[in-house]
């Protein structure tokens, strides 16, 4: 189902001229990484997340399709729609996939160059044992 | 064998003193407590990182040191997250190391209301307060570490006729990293993993990390100990058991949310437990400028204005968060989402801290699940939350921005300064803004009524003996400037007082 959860971010953060998009990211490597790290109803929940977003271009683009159907420039309007909802808890469930959507992208040296901030040094995921 | 972390086999101990937890207030308790000579265990959740082991990514911090990945959220009419830390130093290591001192109209209030406080506890608290700043070095922000959002806050104060400052911290050089909240890489900041648990160690004292208590051992009214099972830090795997038994006293001090929690699982009977939970919401409004800001370069938090405390309740202050934060902090998705965000170098975000009067509870959550927050604001504290976004807009202009983003559901995205009154009467339902909550209060409140508190005016719980709480829970009311000064105050005179009656 990461494919799910792929789409959805992507469709998220999508190029935008020379502004990097999340398909440009690392996305697998990141999503690899969150579900062996992340707690469980953590990654549950970006997945309900995705699927929210995949099962509303009816509400937002009034197209009877699931959004990975949606052709590139619907997808994005449906993007655009459903991420400013009006109901409280979809806006909810896109901010579950947004957040670590945003998380990847906005780490990944390719775009924090084109803010003029510093690569990162890796996360030494250490501690003292004694 | 003085720090003992993740383990397979079963550990065993006997102290004088328990303190679990490690951040401002259980650090500052244990530390007094070891200068004394006492033998003193500190028994810390989280996992033990130096400064060189801190994440620099936000998703490395919420991994390696928020409580829960920073997941928490309170239940109410609006999910906002409740944010605490869960390493040794506890929130100390994220937060901006922010010392004000407690201001002097709450031991009045404390006094009235509690019986607890008054003028004598404001001379003690003060007296800590003044030891505190010299020992943790606070000084101003240095003009080199400040950054272009702090300047361009102080204009708009200024420009407004705003009595503001520069912010006084617990931080020696500030570097202007920007990187408060994933932990000062730098060492600059003077978080208590770094000066008072290797003392505590250095004097003899025994830390446990990794070591979340899961009860206070009670023989009758009496607290003699604390246990718990190890829990590995990356692949969370709970492992041996330990005990470590207190001669004299358990010192509480795990977080607003994870104190009442854990008296309420040992079998600790007090009928305010869990109650009176307060915080400080708190949003963000970004103003965009046409010239960058770029705001992650210079301290994280620079500039501050008290002025509103008292009416209407606010307390104003900048705060910069990395880029990926703001990435999903931007409302939208698609191309226009991206747009947006590509103005991220022009944009500089200050927030408000709400005063709140509403109350809320804390309880276990369902099997043994993380503390579950009730919590909603009310009428009145909405207005002072949309009060508190107009004024910020109003000095985002003031400092010469184009246009402020609000963040709130149903206003639009940009709104120009023509349009900055629609702030004002903005809606009043949560679900219309994306708060946090970052101070946290009550819970195990102090009060001299033990029908209406928890613990008495030195931390002592009623009924109970050997039973201390030294953290932000024990505090009754908000208090409207940032708390790390306050409890640090009061852990110390709680821990002072505990070895008087030794």
């Amino acid at each position: 189902m990461t494919w799910l959860v792929r789409s959805a971010m992507c469709a998220l953060y999508p190029r935008a001229g020379d502004l990097p998009g999340l398909e440009d990211c690392d996305l697998d490597g990141f999503l690899e990484r969150f579900h062996r790290e992340a707690p469980l109803r953590m990654s549950l929940g970006v997945f309900l997340g995705a699927l929210v977003f995949h099962l509303t271009p009816l509400f937002t683009v009034f197209v009877p399709l699931p959004a990975f159907l949606l052709p590139p420039p619907l997808l994005d309007r449906h993007a655009s729609r459903i991420a400013g909802s009006g109901s409280y808890w979809v806006r909810q469930a896109i901010f579950l996939v947004k957040f670590p959507a945003g998380l990847c992208w906005g780490a990944h040296p390719d775009v924090r160059r084109r803010f003029a901030l510093g690569a990162y040094p890796a996360d030494p995921a250490d501690w003292r044992t004694r | 064998m003085p720090h003992v972390s993740f383990g397979e086999r079963r550990f065993e101990d006997d102290v004088d003193y328990v303190v679990v937890g490690s951040g401002a207030g259980g650090a500052a308790a244990a530390v007094v407590l070891a200068r004394a000579g006492a033998k003193v265990a500190l028994v810390e959740a989280g996992a033990w990182r130096e400064p060189e082991h801190y994440p620099s990514s936000a998703y490395g911090a919420m991994r390696d040191l928020m409580d829960d990945w920073g997941a928490s959220v309170t239940l109410g009419r609006a999910l906002w997250p409740v944010v605490q830390a869960r390493t040794m130093g506890g929130t100390t290591v994220v937060n901006s190391a922010i010392a004000i001192r407690t201001p002097a109209d709450l031991f009045s209030q404390w006094e009235r209301e509690h019986g607890v406080g008054g003028d004598g506890l404001r001379e003690r608290v003060w007296a800590a307060q003044e030891v505190l700043e010299r020992e943790l070095c606070v000084e101003e922000v240095p003009p080199a570490s400040r950054g272009r959002s702090n300047e361009l806050a102080m204009k708009g104060a200024e420009a407004m006729g705003m009595e503001s400052h520069w912010i006084r911290r617990y931080a020696k050089g500030c570097a202007g990293t920007g990187q408060c909240l994933q932990g000062c890489r730098k060492q600059k900041k003077q978080s208590t993993n770094v000066v008072w648990v290797p003392e505590v160690l250095a004097r003899g004292g025994l830390v446990l990390s990794c070591a979340p208590v899961t009860r206070v051992v009670l023989e009758g009214t009496r607290a003699v100990g604390v246990e718990g099972r190890f829990v590995h830090p990356a692949t969370r795997e709970q492992g041996a058991s330990f005990l470590v038994r207190a001669r004299k006293a358990v010192v509480v001090a795990a977080s607003v949310t994870h104190s009442p929690v854990l008296l309420m699982r040992s079998g600790v009977k007090r009928r305010a437990l869990g109650r009176f939970f307060r915080a400080h919401p708190g949003t963000g409004v970004f103003g965009v400028y046409d010239a960058p800001v770029d705001q992650n370069v210079g301290a994280t938090q620079g500039w501050a204005s008290t002025q509103y405390r008292e009416r209407p309740g606010l307390k104003l202050e900048t705060l910069s968060i990395p880029l990926e934060l703001v990435a999903s902090r931007f409302a939208g998705g698609g191309t226009e989402l991206m747009k947006r965000l590509g103005q991220y170098r022009h944009v500089a975000m200050w927030c408000h801290a709400v005063r709140a009067e509403s109350t809320g509870t804390v309880s276990p959550g369902p099997f043994g699940g993380a503390p579950v927050v009730r919590y909603t604001l009310d009428a009145d504290d909405m207005e002072r939350f949309r009060e508190g976004l107009h004024l910020l807009a109003k000095m985002h202009f003031a400092a010469g921005a184009r246009a402020v983003i609000p963040g709130v559901a149903g206003l639009p995205f940009e709104l120009g300064q023509k349009d900055v009154d629609r702030l004002r009467e903005g809606p009043t339902d949560p679900r219309h803004y994306i708060a946090v909550l970052t101070h946290l209060f009550g819970g195990c409140v102090m009060g001299a009524d033990p029908d209406r508190s928890v613990v008495d005016g030195e931390g002592r719980v009623h009924g109970y003996q050997g039973l201390v709480v030294a953290d932000a829970s024990v505090i009754p009311t908000n208090l409207g400037v940032n708390p790390q000064h306050t409890i640090m105050a009061l852990a110390r005179l709680n821990a002072e007082a505990l070895l008087a009656r030794a």
